[in-house]
């Protein structure tokens, strides 16, 4: 649902992006002094605006479906939820990327069990980007979902290969994991709900460009 | 345990519903009627290979019984652009053709992802030009307006002008960057242009240009296409000229699917957070099925065009009336009913379980020409017909 005359609603992810959020918010003038981590309100109106915090993964949702006009939202949680949303502006911060991981030392048996059984497992919390990444690349592979930290489950035979997100890649290391391949690089991105997009325009569009000039300004 | 339910995303529509999706098929289809299409109906089913529209995996496909895969269809304007290749090989002339239909897709609408909801739509085969293109989005803004929808606005881009803004790019390159701009992904599409070796002026000027809305579009005037877009929008507003400012032009307007060529619209409603109809200038269609024929059409969805109107306050069904009458001797009954049926009113005989939300006036059978109301006053056929209301039942 969305409704005219009602405030620009905008959401924004809860975590580890949220500072990121509220600087570029605040750069580009908007008053972001009610929206704070420790807040338990998680509806505040500031001005001509209210901003929702939502889980990340919820954002993309809330944006398709025009219960938020805007948000900000990694590109990652985007590739995985399919979610229709226009992607405005690559904002820079939250990168992070997709990559396609394996045991440093199970590479040759995996590749064997591939000539043999025809198939390998891929554990991964994000099964919709993993299966488009082995279809594009031709590679016949069980998705096994998991809610949890991949990276165990090459170490107790659950899967071959995963399919993570990482930031540094500290912690692929620390489990003996080698990055095979990377599948692509992410960052948040501001996003609208198209019909918001083209019905409130004149709103929307100087916020925009204003967050546009501060990313490439960064 | 027998299964009551429906199958997933399949549902039944109970009378309340029902009677209110009747109410907007006739508005649409006498609109459709008066710009002079004609009904059509397609077959559910069509081969799974054809040249759809959609992705596979939209599709609802299962084996006929020699083997061969068939699939739900997923919308009417590919069914249509078969059957005119099939058909109306020969016919020269505008073909105007109007539908409306159950489609079937295996992740549609959004509400409560329903694998089956009703389009209707129409298409208008043969004609190019602006005058055609104009009419298709002036019977869309007559449509929803006869069917009750205020405040509705028409976004009208232009893929062709779109186009045009990446004319410096392969043409590989630049069909990438129109399906980048048709999911949605603006920072894919410039970032692709940019490393296909855009200029950064070229590429401001296009940023510029897909941002133009409503008067915003006399900044970008000299980008091709643009003045193609504000006539057929004027002209358009001439054949309807409806509400203020329906039609908007809006460059960023790209829809999801790949088939539309040039002039392309949707409608939305600010009750509605996505759109109601969408539509377009589609002239590679009919091609793929044989001989190329320009065409333009639309289709709208009608559970969101309904839900539009509920969060207008719509509710046609409160102006209507049906009378129940409670029996007395069987003949008598029967007589009364028939005379007060002849009179438009709507009769059912004994209880009513199930009114869909209409008003009720409860009567009991005295004689044949006359019935008690609940509140003792004993009325003729006439003035039962009179206390009913004239409106005839539909």
């Amino acid at each position: 649902m969305s409704a005219a005359g009602r405030p620009l609603r905008f959401a924004i992810a809860q975590g580890t992006m949220l500072p990121d959020e509220l600087a570029a918010l605040a750069a580009v003038g908007c008053d972001v002094s009610g929206v704070t981590s420790d807040e338990r309100r998680l509806v505040v109106r500031a001005g001509a605006m209210e901003f929702v915090r939502a889980r990340p993964s919820d954002i993309a949702t809330y944006v398709e479906r025009g219960a938020a006009d805007l948000g900000f939202v990694g590109k990652d949680v985007l590739m995985e939820s399919g979610a229709r949303v226009l992607e405005l502006v690559d904002l820079r911060f939250g990168a992070c990327r997709f990559v396609v991981a394996a045991p440093r030392s199970a590479m040759a048996r995996s590749l064997d069990e591939y000539r043999h059984l025809g198939s390998l497992e891929v554990a991964t919390k994000y099964p919709r980007v993993a299966g488009e990444h082995f279809r594009r690349r031709g590679i016949a592979v069980e998705i096994v979902k998991v809610a949890g930290s991949a990276e165990v489950a090459p170490l107790v035979g659950l899967a071959d290969w995963i399919v993570d997100l990482v930031a540094t890649g500290a912690t692929l290391a620390a489990n003996d994991l080698d990055v095979i391949e990377d599948i692509a690089p992410c960052t948040a991105r501001l996003v609208a709900n198209p019909a918001a997009y083209h019905q409130r325009r004149a709103d929307i569009a100087p916020l925009v460009e204003k967050l546009a000039a501060w990313a490439a300004a960064r | 345990m027998t299964l009551t339910a429906p199958p997933r995303g399949f549902r039944d529509i109970l009378p309340t519903e029902a009677r209110e999706l009747r109410a907007i098929e006739r508005a649409l289809t006498d609109a459709f009627t008066s710009y002079g299409y004609m009904p059509l109906e397609p077959p559910m089913i069509e081969h799974s290979g054809f040249e759809s529209t959609l992705g596979g995996d939209q599709l609802i496909r299962f084996l006929d019984g020699d083997g061969s895969l068939l699939a739900l269809r997923p919308d009417i304007t590919t069914a249509v652009a078969r059957l005119v290749a099939q058909r109306y090989a020969d016919a020269s002339g505008a073909l105007r053709l109007s539908y409306f239909a159950p489609v079937f897709r295996e992740e549609p609408a959004m509400l409560g992802a329903e694998r089956q909801y009703a389009q209707a739509g129409i298409e208008l085969v043969g004609p190019s030009g602006r005058l055609a293109d104009a009419e298709a989005l002036a019977l869309l803004a007559e449509s929803l307006a006869r069917a009750g929808l205020k405040d509705a606005t028409i976004e009208v881009g232009h893929v062709g002008a779109v186009r045009a803004l990446f004319a410096d790019l392969a043409d590989q390159v630049r069909d990438l960057v129109m399906r980048e701009l048709r999911d949605g992904d603006h920072v894919g599409a410039f970032r692709r242009a940019r490393d296909g070796g855009m200029s950064a002026s070229a590429i401001a000027r296009a940023r510029q240009t897909l941002g133009a809305r409503g008067r915003g579009i006399e900044s970008v005037l000299e980008a091709a296409g643009v003045d193609e877009l504000r006539e057929v929008i004027h002209l358009a507003r001439e054949m309807f000229a409806g509400e203020p400012l329906w039609g908007v032009p809006n460059l960023a307007l790209m829809p999801a699917l790949p088939y539309y060529t040039g002039i392309v619209f949707e409608a939305f409603h600010p009750g509605v957070g996505f759109p109601i109809a969408a539509g377009g200038r589609n002239d590679l269609l009919v091609g793929a099925f044989g001989t190329a024929r320009p065409a333009t059409g639309f289709a709208i969805n009608v559970p969101r065009l309904h839900l539009a109107l509920y969060a207008a306050g719509w509710r046609p069904h409160l102006e209507e009336t049906l009378v129940t009458l409670a029996p007395g001797d069987p003949v008598v009954t029967a007589r009364l009913a028939a005379s007060l049926r002849r009179k438009g009113v709507a009769v059912a005989i004994g209880t009513a379980a199930e009114t869909a939300g209409l008003k009720v006036l409860a009567a009991t059978v005295v004689d044949e020409t006359h019935a008690k109301l609940g509140d003792g006053r004993t009325l003729t056929v006439e003035a039962l017909a009179n206390e009913a209301g004239t409106k005839v039942f539909r």
